[in-house]
């Protein structure tokens, strides 16, 4: 009988310590599998036909949300979408992480998908990653050597190509506390209907003191517009440490659309990011104010 | 090579030898005869393969049917108690909300998640819990109004 899919060996580690394991002995012949609404698409459509699936859904403790004062927020890889976009701590203290959850594919892709498995795909279009830039992440990846814990913003290197090595996974998503008197959005522009890939997505975490209405820091992300997310740094200079109003907010727009490197429908991107960059700036503000 | 693995659908326990390759659509069509769940996309867009695992809204066409063992899988099938139909099966019926029926098991089984939880959604509510599930027939109005209609009807046999 005719299958959807090409016949494969099927592994389910119980534990961290065995998958890593066999994904070192397996190499390039495995892929990892949690929600499968990437890997499965990929290998119907024959662009992978990998020899081994190692199933890591089920491990126990990889999808936990952690909070505490001191440390911040811990997510284990294995969260789902709905878990995030659902938690009331993150929705809490990291709304924009469950804005951007929120929008990831559909309820079922939302049910299935992991944040784990988003971060690893390195699409240049997705949610999660400019999020995660702004808000500092760190990355706990594990292999049989050990494990190491590698800052967001060095993670992604090309479209599809992290510093991931053969043999390692990622177990987890640590996120430090919010800084004090902040707050943050995500914004985005869709491809073509509403539920689609994202064109543009924009991701601000901005601190503001209270007193005299200065912008102590802020965050810029981008999502869509260069090869890699990116945070619009320049962009950033200019709200830094001045005090907010809407001008110094369409100066700060416009040079982070100058920042980005969008290969198709470049000018309608550049818009975009002006425009979602300004939005996303004073929605924050207000949520400050 | 093939493995005997346990699935439980609609409460029923079933032993099967199957192949590590096979998706829960294909168990649950090609091995089971359940042919109410769909393959129409194959790749998440349109959510015609929903079952519901665990209660939760789930792609079928997209999971190896090896991942599931052992966990409460609902089909359509599962949803009328012999010739009794679930109420959002009824109002379904009653407003018009089927024409072509091939996206109507998904949109079902997605509205059964959202009211299994929720027995007094918005309408924004209800949009967005079936915002998974295509219809190329009936411009959603009337699918829309059938799951607002269930859930008056579920929440008054809750609380009678």
């Amino acid at each position: 009988m005719a299958r959807l899919l090409r016949p494969f060996e099927y592994r389910e580690p119980q534990t961290v310590p065995e998958a890593v394991r066999m994904l070192s002995e397996y190499g390039a012949q495995a892929q990892v599998l949690a929600g499968g609404t990437d890997l499965i698409v990929s290998m119907k459509k024959r662009q992978i036909s990998p020899q081994y699936i190692v199933y890591i859904k089920d491990i126990p403790d990889l999808n936990n949300v952690h909070y505490s004062q001191e440390t911040g927020l811990t997510i284990g890889a294995l969260a789902t979408h709905r878990a995030i976009a659902d938690s009331s701590i993150i929705k809490d203290r990291y709304n924009l992480l469950a804005t951007a959850c929120s929008k990831i594919g559909t309820p079922q892709v939302r049910n299935m998908g992991t944040i784990g498995g988003n971060i690893c795909k390195a699409g240049p279009s997705q949610d999660t990653p400019p999020v995660l830039l702004v808000l500092d992440a760190r990355l706990k990846l594990v292999s049989l050597g050990g494990e190491r814990v590698v800052p967001i913003d060095t993670f992604f290197l090309a479209p599809f190509k992290t510093v991931l090595q053969q043999g390692e996974l990622l177990t987890e998503i640590q996120i430090p506390p919010p800084p004090p008197t902040s707050a943050g959005c995500y914004k985005w522009a869709t491809k073509i209907v509403t539920i689609d890939e994202t064109l543009v997505g924009v991701a601000v975490l901005m601190s503001v003191d209270s007193a005299d209405g200065v912008c102590t820091d802020i965050k810029i992300a981008l999502g869509s517009v260069a090869p890699t997310p990116m945070r619009a740094r320049q962009a950033e200079a200019v709200l830094r440490g001045k005090r907010i109003d809407d001008r110094l907010i369409e100066q700060a727009a416009q040079v982070a659309a100058g920042e980005t490197r969008p290969r198709s429908r470049a000018d309608y991107r550049r818009r975009m990011s002006r425009l979602l960059v300004s939005e996303a700036i004073a929605e924050t503000w207000q949520k400050i104010r | 090579m093939k493995q005997i693995a346990t699935f439980i659908v609609n409460e029923k326990h079933y032993e099967l030898a199957i192949e590590s390759h096979m998706l829960l659509v294909e168990v649950l069509r090609d091995e089971l005869g359940l042919t109410g769940t769909k393959h129409s996309c194959g790749i998440g867009n349109c959510g015609a393969c929903t079952v519901l695992i665990n209660g939760r809204a789930t792609l079928s066409c997209l999971t190896l049917a090896l991942t599931v063992q052992g966990k409460g899988i609902t089909t359509i099938e599962g949803l009328a108690q012999g010739t009794t139909l679930h109420p959002i099966q009824k109002t379904f019926v009653e407003h018009g909300a089927i024409q072509c029926g091939y996206c109507t098991p998904g949109m079902v089984l997605s509205a059964k998640a959202l009211l299994d939880k929720n027995l007094n959604p918005a309408e924004q509510e209800v949009k967005h819990a079936l915002s998974g599930n295509l219809c190329r027939c009936t411009g959603y109005i009337k699918i829309i109004d059938a799951v607002l209609a269930a859930a008056e009807a579920m929440s008054k046999e809750a609380h009678p």
